[in-house]
């Protein structure tokens, strides 16, 4: 008995070492050079860094698509990269903070909530430079905002599930009450608003009161049966298109929505259709913000020398935000509800729809 | 709703403390003045106008058309029958006789039923839809509060439920989809709960470390190790590693067939299933058998029960590793019984609601059943309502949850007793 117990000790603390040392990599920055590839250009002395928030770089999200430019660039460019996922608010100052000390040039932090760490790390760190994704609360000379309007891209969305509701009822959550979420919730809101205007229809949105500002949320980015819970929530008071703006909550939506049979899911921030294979029958289109294109042209400019603190806005117009394909619901949508779409997309970016959000940029 | 706060009667026998003690004026009072705010608030004061709860939900076979009642009229029978069951315990109270515990449970829900008359007022809510979603979110508690009351009867506090059903959630669903066969994950799943729970009882029992700190660390392990295969394994090869097929539902003859509840209860996969008998087992165990009486003994006072010959580490031991597998097993609902792929951390903190639940519920598997439904039943209000969008501004609606678990606190439970030895590490002298 008392060599069997000290013998599973022994292995489960191997195991806990093991453990330990298996799992270190995701919280340690890790440095990947870009020597150890194959290169076609050249190594330039740049160094181009991310933090992502607790969402981590395979949450086929927001985190990823950051990171897909910053590899792109790493491939393209030949700059150096380090990267450091968080998986707690608390992890946020350590990871900067290990990144400055790197000798980052350039430092992307991906999110919202990386806000008030990435302020503090750039007043006190005056000669490194840092873009921050989604905020643009930061006013000082080394940050760069990149934000997106993500408002017009989900009117289009708005209007688009309108037109294909036949129960005259959809629905969007999001994760958190943070403006880079309730912007898409916004612009859905008034797309669908806009074609109740245009078609005198009465198509109803449950999820999100624009005027109050308060609606459905499942409260954090990782409760994914939440997500499933609140979809059929939502499919049981008659939804038939449910756009989640949750990160991978929204995986939870689309399970309840295809279990349905018949409703119809509109993904965010990347094309569900690509990321998500699995949901793809339901798929009605995704609401993208090309956040992987502008990380990539933000460490463009700053290699060139030309980092400015301007902050970079995705429109319709420079397509930093954009409505997906339909891919294979693509034949349920209506030829004149398409060209209703690409009319409303000129307008808005003519500027004669504007398209208002509290959050916008 | 009749299970949700039903107190155990006659509980104090089993060790659990009891219903309201024979006398006690505390109950009556409560119910009174909850009944005199229903019959203003809701009744008197409601909008004109019906309530609609929709009862079949879109995939029943035939459909039943749904229930429009006038809002305010009913809202004052149903906070007149409350005043009523409170006349009735003031008047057993009077007598010196107990109170049964069916007027707890009725109270309840005709509270609830005016309270949702008068917020729907003018609007039409899902009601199956709302008891579903009741049950949904409440299964993973239940699993983790049993497995808590497993461990804490023998006197090892499981802060590590959390670990167990992220564990038993990432295994069910690495092992479904590799196997391609989904009982395999549900084999899994349990595992997964052991070996965790196999940490915890080596490290607590027989190296007597703070059991709050291993199990703390627990948690942190299981985040990062499944976090970790997640990142390097899953996400790579999602198609053969995390894509798990779902349980099906299983619709019980005759009984799916009951109006409303049938399906709600009875149209469910095999883990809910698997979650009825086991709290009913494990009721009947704890509290109406010689290996009960030798557990509860262990938890209350170990020497005591070493004295008449009782193993009390081994027993402890065991019981750690049966809560493991039952939280294990409550985690792959998450995934195969949801039909959701793993993700990152998805069980949320539902572990740590899961203790609440248990304390809530006394230490007792049915007080743990009744007090995950109330926190289901709590939040999925709080969706529904939100969704219905009534007249009621949302913050107001946002502290139902809360306003519930407050009342219920207060009103029905009393004063909760932890096992007397919860905590201690025991050691021959």
């Amino acid at each position: 008995m008392k060599i069997a117990t000290r013998a599973a000790v022994l292995v489960t603390a191997s195991a806990l070492a093991l453990a330990a040392c298996g799992a270190a990599p995701e919280d340690e920055p890790e440095e990947t050079t870009a020597g150890g590839e194959e290169e076609t250009v050249d190594e330039i002395d740049f160094k181009g860094c991310i933090v992502s928030d607790q969402g981590g770089f395979d949450d086929r999200s927001f985190n990823q698509a950051g990171y897909e430019g910053l590899q792109l660039a790493q491939e393209s460019l030949g700059i150096e990269t380090a990267q450091a996922e968080s998986t707690a608010e608390t992890d946020f100052v350590p990871n900067i903070d290990s990144m400055v000390n790197q000798a980052c040039d350039l430092t992307v932090t991906v999110g919202f909530l990386l806000a008030g760490a990435t302020g503090e790390a750039a007043e006190a760190n005056p000669d490194a430079t840092f873009a921050i994704i989604d905020d643009q609360s930061i006013d000082l000379p080394n940050v760069k905002p990149i934000v997106f309007n993500t408002a017009e891209a989900a009117f289009l969305a708005g209007y688009l599930a309108a037109g294909y509701s036949t129960t005259g009822t959809v629905a969007t959550f999001g994760g958190m009450a943070i403006p880079p979420v309730t912007i898409f919730m916004d612009g859905f809101v008034d797309g669908v608003a806009h074609y109740n205007e245009v078609k005198g229809a009465e198509v109803t949105v449950l999820g999100w009161n624009k005027d109050e500002q308060s609606g459905e949320f499942t409260g954090n980015f990782e409760d994914i049966a939440a997500g499933q819970n609140v979809a059929n929530a939502f499919i049981d008071a008659g939804a038939d298109v449910i756009m989640p703006v949750a990160g991978p909550v929204g995986g939870g939506a689309a399970s309840a929505a295809q279990e349905a049979g018949d409703v119809a899911f509109i993904g965010v921030d990347s094309d569900w259709f690509d990321t998500s294979p699995e949901y793809a029958d339901i798929i009605l289109t995704s609401v993208l913000k090309q956040m992987g294109p502008a990380v990539f042209d933000v460490i463009n400019e700053s290699v060139q020398g030309n980092f400015s603190n301007e902050a970079y806005v995705g429109t319709l117009e420079n397509e930093g935000v954009a409505l997906a394909p339909f891919h294979d619901l693509d034949s349920s949508v209506s030829a004149e509800l398409k060209s209703e779409l690409e009319e409303i997309q000129a307008q808005i970016i003519a500027g004669e729809i504007v398209v208002e959000s509290q959050s916008t940029p | 709703m009749s299970t949700v706060t039903a107190p155990t009667q006659g509980a104090a026998s089993q060790g659990a403390v009891g219903g309201s003690t024979p006398g006690s004026r505390k109950a009556p009072i409560t119910y009174a003045v909850l009944g005199l705010f229903a019959l203003v608030v809701f009744g008197l004061l409601g909008q004109p106008g019906s309530s609609t709860f929709s009862v079949s939900t879109r995939t029943d076979l035939f459909q039943i058309t749904p229930i429009g009642v006038p809002s305010r009229l009913t809202a004052i029978v149903l906070a007149l029958v409350c005043l009523g069951l409170a006349a009735f315990a003031a008047l057993r109270a009077k007598e010196g006789r107990r109170t049964p515990g069916w007027v707890a449970g009725t109270f309840a829900a005709a509270f609830v039923l005016a309270f949702l008359t008068w917020a729907v007022a003018g609007e039409s809510i899902p009601f199956t839809g709302l008891l579903q979603g009741t049950l949904f979110l409440a299964v993973p508690l239940v699993f983790g509060a049993l497995s808590g009351v497993m461990c804490e009867r023998v006197g090892v506090i499981n802060i590590a439920i959390e670990g167990q059903l992220l564990a038993g959630a990432f295994l069910a669903a690495v092992a479904a989809s590799l196997s391609g066969n989904v009982y395999a994950g549900l084999i899994a799943a349990p595992i997964a709960g052991v070996l965790v729970a196999l940490l915890l009882a080596v490290f607590t029992i027989t190296y007597a470390v703070n059991q709050i700190i291993v199990g703390v660390v627990l948690n942190v392990l299981v985040v990062g190790v499944t976090g970790f295969l997640y990142s390097t394994v899953l996400t790579v090869n999602a198609s053969s590693w995390n894509q798990p097929p779902g349980l099906q539902r299983i619709a019980i003859p005759l009984l799916s067939e009951i109006p409303v509840l049938g399906p709600v209860l009875f149209r469910q996969n095999l883990i809910v299933y698997l979650m009825y008998a086991a709290v009913i087992v494990a009721n009947i165990a704890l509290f109406r058998s010689k290996w009960g009486l030798r557990v509860r003994a262990v938890g209350e006072h170990p020497r005591a029960a070493d004295t008449v010959g009782i193993k009390v580490n081994a027993t402890r031991f065991k019981n750690v590793l049966l809560g493991g597998a039952i939280a294990g097993l409550g985690g792959a609902f998450f995934t195969i019984g949801a039909g959701l792929a793993f993700g990152k951390e998805m069980t949320a903190g539902k572990g740590y609601i899961a203790l609440a639940a248990m304390i809530f519920g006394r230490w007792s598997p049915k007080g743990a059943l009744g007090a995950a439904l109330l926190f289901g039943f709590a939040e999925q209000l709080r969706i529904s309502l939100g969704i219905v969008g009534t007249g009621i501004p949302s913050q107001f609606m946002l502290m139902t949850p809360y306003l519930v678990t407050i009342f219920a606190v207060a009103g029905l439970v009393g004063r909760v007793r932890p096992p007397a030895a919860n905590g201690t590490h025991y050691a021959k002298s």
